[in-house]
């Protein structure tokens, strides 16, 4: 696979994506649509970086624009040193990429179309029959090598696309939504598969609106919402950014009206609310606040039938950042994704 | 029971009715049947080309000769134009020359002196169908006509060629066509429906080499087609090609139909997003090209308007030279045309399948 020459122009080695002002409207008879809207930002080498947002917030778009599927309309993008708007084979050469819809052929076993896509992405011939086999054994589908696709679960589908995609071992790979429709065991193992892939020092950017699969995966996550990108930081930075931090639950059988004021008199914590025998209260540090809390309890003589303390998870971010939670999509313009202008 | 029956009525008819288009080809077929297989299939067959030479020593017409030509000129059918368009030829040779190169579908000689023992000769086109039989029914109508009692001694100049045979050509130009109509468009639609095309287009591999993996794809299972049925038709039909030349002018000629035919097929293809747009359409064309290609019927037998379709129709000129190179065994100087027009319309085709098929990869 061809790296960058020594001594290219391009950027500094540590960045090997440069997204700057980059804009994508969709225009469709007298109506358009702002599907990526001004987003600026860089990608390290060897991370893993995940674009987070709801269905419609561009994500899928800027994936596009990245493997020279489709042209900004404004603003660029450098990949590498080469820049997506005048250097879209030789950019196809470095990126392996897994589109969201699946575009195995069904009808070829699992061997054959690996082999068929090692020669679209020119892996010698030599070794080509070795790499296979060893990408299926990756993807643990070394005994369904010489089987249709078609016979493959959800799962098994998805783990030899994302390998095929690493066939030539790409300096970056595109995962564009990597588990969606999958179940929870089928998705613990793409997981998997991620994260030994990114130890080959390979760069991955994964598209999500799952916040437990960035939460798990991402180095850094960036927030998009209707095109725009919101925040961007570690998963660890973001929920530090929470003013609320972590959110203890208590249950209760019987509510005293001398309760909440007594706890807020504590100073310990940021607020406190009481809802469906459930006192729903926000501290810093919920462990440390919490013997005084069930003294407050203790006090009034009232009995708690359960306990939990829960730290902010990236979902709690992207409520705190839109006020929306993230699974109920880009509001009103959710089907069309990104903002409408008239 | 009938909540579901109704229910999956309603859902099916709402689709149907989704489609406009699909809907008006599907009503149109059926009248397009009618129009187009109605009448190339039972159009009268006039103008017949013929040609009719006096024997030497000629000094002067015979009084045969001037009666035959005029009963002959005008020979036809109560309410139809003429069956056969005369020629009046110099000598023997000339006229057997453009008897062999299909100017004319048969020569007539008739004898120079007037003793009614003396033989008309009629060397005639035996590898077209029906017209034989018309041309034999019509010299002996003359001939009562002109009230002498010379005998008529028909030469068949292709031996007796069956029907089977006249239509087997025509059955390989099918096979071309419906391998790249029905199998290769289908597979490409599949394809960018199933996202496979997309697929490529975020591996370095060239636009030029996916258009060129296509239609080359195409066009050899099209060759493959085309020659496996050549194949059978000899085996079958009893057809026989004689030299090496006509064997490999053959397969030249079902290249360049596949390879142009094929580009057509992903020109048309890349056009349409649905499966279903694409065979209302196909079956359409194959529809009025097949029809009009003289596959089934001699051309001659077509109404105007339906002949004129024929000279666009690439598969006619097919069917045309093929006939040429197995039924009569005539070579390059006959369907140099046919080669001819069949290049510019390949050619045509080919950057007509490049241009389209690009634009759904950029």
């Amino acid at each position: 696979m061809s790296g960058p020459a020594p001594g290219s122009p391009g950027p500094s080695s540590d960045r090997i994506i440069r997204i700057q002002h980059l804009t994508k409207v969709f225009r469709e008879k007298k109506r358009s649509v702002t599907a990526v809207d001004d987003v600026s930002l860089d990608v390290f080498h060897g991370e893993i970086f995940g674009l987070l947002g709801p269905n419609g917030a561009g994500k899928s778009t800027i994936i596009r624009i990245l493997t020279t599927l489709m042209q900004p309309t404004s603003g660029t993008a450098w990949v590498d040193r080469y820049q997506v708007t005048r250097n879209d084979e030789e950019i196809r050469g470095i990126i392996g990429v897994c589109p969201q819809n699946s575009t195995l052929d069904v009808e070829l076993t699992a061997y054959d179309n690996l082999e068929f896509y090692g020669k679209l992405l020119n892996v010698e011939e030599r070794i080509l029959h070795d790499r296979v086999m060893q990408l299926l054994e990756m993807a643990d589908l070394t005994d369904r090598a010489h089987m249709p696709v078609r016979t493959f679960s959800g799962g098994m589908r998805r783990k030899l696309e994302i390998v095929r995609a690493f066939l030539h071992r790409p300096l970056i790979l595109f995962l564009d939504e990597p588990t969606i429709g999958l179940d929870p065991d089928s998705r613990w193992e793409v997981w998997q598969q991620i994260e030994k892939l990114n130890s080959e020092k390979t760069t991955i950017i994964l598209t999500t609106h799952y916040m437990e699969e960035a939460e798990k995966l991402c180095h850094r996550v960036a927030f998009m919402d209707r095109g725009r990108l919101i925040a961007l930081d570690t998963p660890e930075n973001h929920k530090r950014a929470i003013p609320a931090g972590d959110l203890i639950e208590i249950g209760i059988e019987t509510m005293h009206e001398g309760l909440l004021p007594a706890i807020m008199a504590t100073g310990l914590v940021k607020s406190v609310e009481a809802k469906d025998n459930r006192v729903i209260i926000s501290a810093l540090n919920g462990s440390r606040v919490l013997p005084s809390l069930i003294a407050v309890f203790e006090k009034f003589s009232m009995p708690m039938t359960s306990i939990s303390i829960r730290s902010p998870t990236l979902e709690d971010v992207f409520i705190h950042l839109t006020g929306r939670k993230l699974d109920a999509g880009s509001g009103k313009n959710s089907t069309a994704g990104g903002r409408q202008k008239p | 029971m009938i909540r579901g029956a109704i229910a999956i009525f309603t859902r099916d008819f709402k689709k149907f009715l989704s489609n406009p288009f699909v809907i008006v080809l599907t009503l149109f077929m059926p009248v397009m049947y009618l129009v187009i297989f109605g009448n190339a299939m039972g159009g009268a067959i006039t103008h017949i080309p013929l040609g009719v030479v006096q024997d030497q020593p000629y000094t002067t017409e015979t009084p045969l000769f001037t009666a035959a030509v005029e009963q002959l000129k005008n020979f036809h059918q109560p309410d139809k134009p003429n069956v056969f368009d005369v020629t009046v030829y110099s000598s023997e040779e000339v006229a057997k020359l453009a008897l062999s190169q299909g100017r004319i579908s048969a020569a007539v000689i008739f004898p120079s002196e007037l003793s009614a023992d003396r033989v008309v000769r009629v060397y005639e086109d035996s590898s077209d169908y029906m017209v034989p039989s018309l041309i034999e029914g019509g010299i002996s109508a003359a001939m009562a006509g002109t009230g002498s009692s010379n005998p008529v001694a028909i030469n068949r100049i292709y031996g007796n060629v069956d029907y089977i045979q006249f239509f087997g050509v025509g059955v390989i130009v099918m096979a071309i066509f419906m391998t790249t109509m029905m199998g290769g468009a289908f597979a490409l639609i599949r394809d960018r429906e199933l996202g496979i095309i997309e697929g490529y287009l975020v591996t370095p591999v060239k636009r030029s080499s996916i258009i060129l993996g296509t239609i080359g794809s195409t066009t050899v299972r099209a060759f493959m087609a085309g020659f496996i049925i050549f194949i059978f038709d000899i085996l079958i039909t009893g057809v026989m090609v004689r030299r090496m030349e006509d064997f490999l002018l053959v397969l030249a000629v079902i290249f360049i139909a596949s390879i142009g035919v094929t580009s057509l097929v992903v020109a048309l293809a890349s056009r349409f997003s649905t499966q279903q747009e694409y065979a209302s359409t196909v079956a359409f064309f194959n529809l009025i090209l097949f029809m009009t290609s003289g596959a089934f019927y001699p051309t001659i037998g077509m109404p105007g308007w339906l002949v004129w379709i024929a000279w666009f129709n690439p598969e006619a000129y097919t069917v045309h030279a093929l006939r040429s190179i197995i039924l009569r065994g005539q070579g390059i100087g006959v369907i140099g045309t046919d080669l001819l027009a069949l290049c510019i319309f390949s050619t045509f085709a080919i950057i007509l399948g490049i241009a389209t098929y690009r634009r759904t990869l950029e």
